[in-house]
């Protein structure tokens, strides 16, 4: 069984089509490519699988299908995402942003809250263990009293990954993580993407425009384009697909 | 949340639950005792118009720290605050008056209305943002406002609704120094219930809600129900201060609840400082003080007599005088200044400030 499917997904705003009859399945521990040219749907694909938009079809998470469901109750069952644009709580501190992406997990009672019982006290600490391993897994250890606005962006954007991260999700949705970061900073960002798949063993759906990452970490590539399937598989054979090359470059008129 | 981060150095912990102790340094466990004993020994040092003073600041400490819960931290404008103080009056005046109820009665009675007023008037929340909600919330004030009203007229109370002392367990609640501690006391504790809600998983929910909504949702977080929690822990605060309000007054009347209040409630905020609850205390202290302040330094003009009639429009307009000075030259209001003299004195006589985020 697959971890995460998606049949005939179709997206429609007014008559525009964003998403046309996509379908793909990704396997448990897979890293799954998702790329395409610019307004290819890709973003859109996560939205829907994630409950922010709403499309037809069918999307199945661990055999659920989770289409139609709220965003909140999708985190909630372990499938946890980034964001294009980080969408961090600059006000908040490296760890209250990672607790936040936590949410879904810590349990505790609003009115046991308001008086810091014993209970509520022993949750906060236990789940300040578990976030404690997700920033010293993304190397964040300098900075987690730091507000997050105050960051420089590479390092707010491996912020980003760390609160989805937070979340112990089964599978990951990263909305181009790489976009924006330098030489450097994308190298730690693969690194820490090949520790979470093999360490914690994460599922990850990953967008990506770096077609030298994606060969060189990808399992599989779904190439999107004007909201349909171009071509999936091996990204060596992906990437030298002459349809693919010329949705990316054109082709000689 | 309640401080700003830099702290003293030199402070080492061993595990993550001291990191969750409130008072952490020497310098901070000094401070809280000098304040408590400040405040225990006030009453017997000032006069019955000092302690009227600060009985008032306490009553609009907890309405302000409960509308700093739902503004300042999960960013949902609110313009009918006088109205839910209005609402917890009305209960505790309407209960006391027609079926003698004792105080163990119609506390729980009010913070009860202000749970339903809460969960009704925090539903346009789920629609609505900014000023179309702030407008939704004005609508609770006329309403509370409409049927407190009728209620007067109905029953004959035009003037307004007299209510007897409290007594808590046989004791008679009039003396001025026991109002004092009764009030210290409610207002520390709704003090303390917002620190604890702001320092667990709830209080980093409404500021993810605050921040951005979309992005809360997909975290996990149930925007719909965090919006009606905070539209109902916070009206139910601000209604039990309503109850206290009509004890220690004695009296209720609608007069009292129009919507200046309510504006003067948003100007504490405001003043004191979006986004923190000591900025709440220092805007409720600011705001109540204010028109004594302008009071007693027009009594030191000459032929000030003359004017007797003038100095609620000097008042109104020195007030909002002040709220524009505010917007516009410390945004961030009295916390604002506080935070810089606390930066400015910690590595004094030294010029240079720690980095932030250094260590809390």
């Amino acid at each position: 069984m697959a971890e995460l499917a998606v049949d005939n997904l179709s997206l429609r705003f007014g008559g525009l089509t964003v998403l046309d009859n996509v379908s793909f399945a990704v396997e448990t521990g897979e890293l799954f490519a998702l790329i395409g040219p610019n307004g290819a749907g890709k973003t859109s694909a996560l939205n829907c699988i994630s409950g922010i938009y709403r499309g037809t079809g069918a999307v199945r998470f661990r055999g659920q299908d989770i289409l139609g469901l709220k965003p909140h109750q999708i985190a909630r069952q372990g499938l946890a995402r980034t964001f294009q644009h980080g969408e961090l709580f600059a006000q908040m501190s490296v760890l209250e942003n990672l607790l936040t992406g936590r949410h879904a997990r810590i349990g505790t009672h609003p009115l046991a809250e308001m008086l810091f019982l014993p209970s509520v006290k022993r949750a906060e600490i236990a789940h300040r263990e578990a976030v404690e391993r997700i920033i010293d897994v993304v190397e964040l250890e300098r900075y987690r009293h730091a507000p997050v606005g105050a960051l420089p962006f590479g390092l707010q954007k491996i912020v980003g990954f760390a609160r989805a991260l937070a979340l112990e999700p089964t599978t990951l949705l990263l909305d181009e993580p790489s976009a924006g970061l330098n030489r450097e900073e994308r190298e730690n960002l693969a690194r820490f993407i090949l520790r979470i798949k093999h360490e914690l063993n994460v599922t990850i759906v990953w967008i990506e425009h770096d077609m030298q990452m994606i060969s060189d970490l990808a399992d599989r590539v779904h190439v999107l384009d004007y909201g349909r399937t171009l071509a999936e598989g091996r990204p060596e054979v992906v990437l030298n697909d002459p349809a693919v090359l010329a949705a990316y470059l054109g082709t000689a008129a | 949340m309640f401080r700003s981060t830099p702290r003293a150095s030199g402070y080492y912990r061993t595990g993550y639950g001291q990191d969750l102790a409130l008072i952490q340094t020497r310098t901070e466990r000094i401070s809280l005792a000098i304040l408590v004993t400040l405040a225990i020994a006030l009453p017997f040092i000032a006069g019955p118009f000092l302690l009227d003073l600060a009985c008032q600041v306490f009553l609009a400490s907890i309405g302000a720290l409960s509308l700093m819960l739902l503004t300042g931290y999960a960013g949902q404008i609110s313009l009918g605050h006088a109205g839910l103080i209005a609402a917890g009056a009305f209960t505790t005046g309407i209960l006391a008056r027609e079926i003698a109820a004792p105080f163990w009665i119609t506390l729980p009675a009010s913070a009860l209305t202000g749970i339903l007023l809460g969960l009704i008037f925090g539903l346009p929340s789920l629609r609505l943002r900014g000023l179309y909600l702030a407008v939704s919330t004005l609508a609770l004030h006329f309403i509370v406002i409409y049927l407190g009203g009728e209620y007067e007229t109905k029953r004959g109370f035009s003037t307004g609704i007299l209510i007897d002392p409290p007594s808590l367990a046989g004791f008679k609640l009039t003396d001025g120094r026991a109002w004092y501690f009764v009030l210290l006391l409610a207002a520390a504790a709704s003090l303390m219930i917002c620190i604890n809600l702001l320092r667990s998983s709830s209080g980093r929910a409404w500021r993810a809600v605050h921040a951005r909504e979309t992005v809360a949702e997909a975290l996990g977080i149930n925007v719909a129900g965090y919006k009606l929690l905070v539209f109902v822990i916070s009206s139910s605060m601000t209604s039990v201060a309503g109850c206290l309000f009509a004890y220690y007054r004695g009296f209720v009347s609608i007069e009292a609840f129009d919507l200046f209040l309510s504006i003067q409630y948003v100007a504490m905020i405001i003043i004191g400082g979006m986004g923190s609850l000591l900025g709440a205390l220092l805007g409720a202290a600011f705001v109540t003080l204010f028109p004594y302040l302008i009071e007693s330094l027009l009594a030191l003009l000459p032929n000030i007599q003359k004017f007797a009639g003038d100095i609620f429009a000097v008042n109104y307009t020195a007030f909002g005088v002040v709220m524009i000075l505010f917007l516009v030259f410390e945004p961030l209001g009295l916390v604002g200044i506080w935070r810089r003299l606390q930066n400015y004195f910690l590595l004094w006589p030294f010029k240079y400030r720690p980095l932030t985020g250094a260590r809390k």
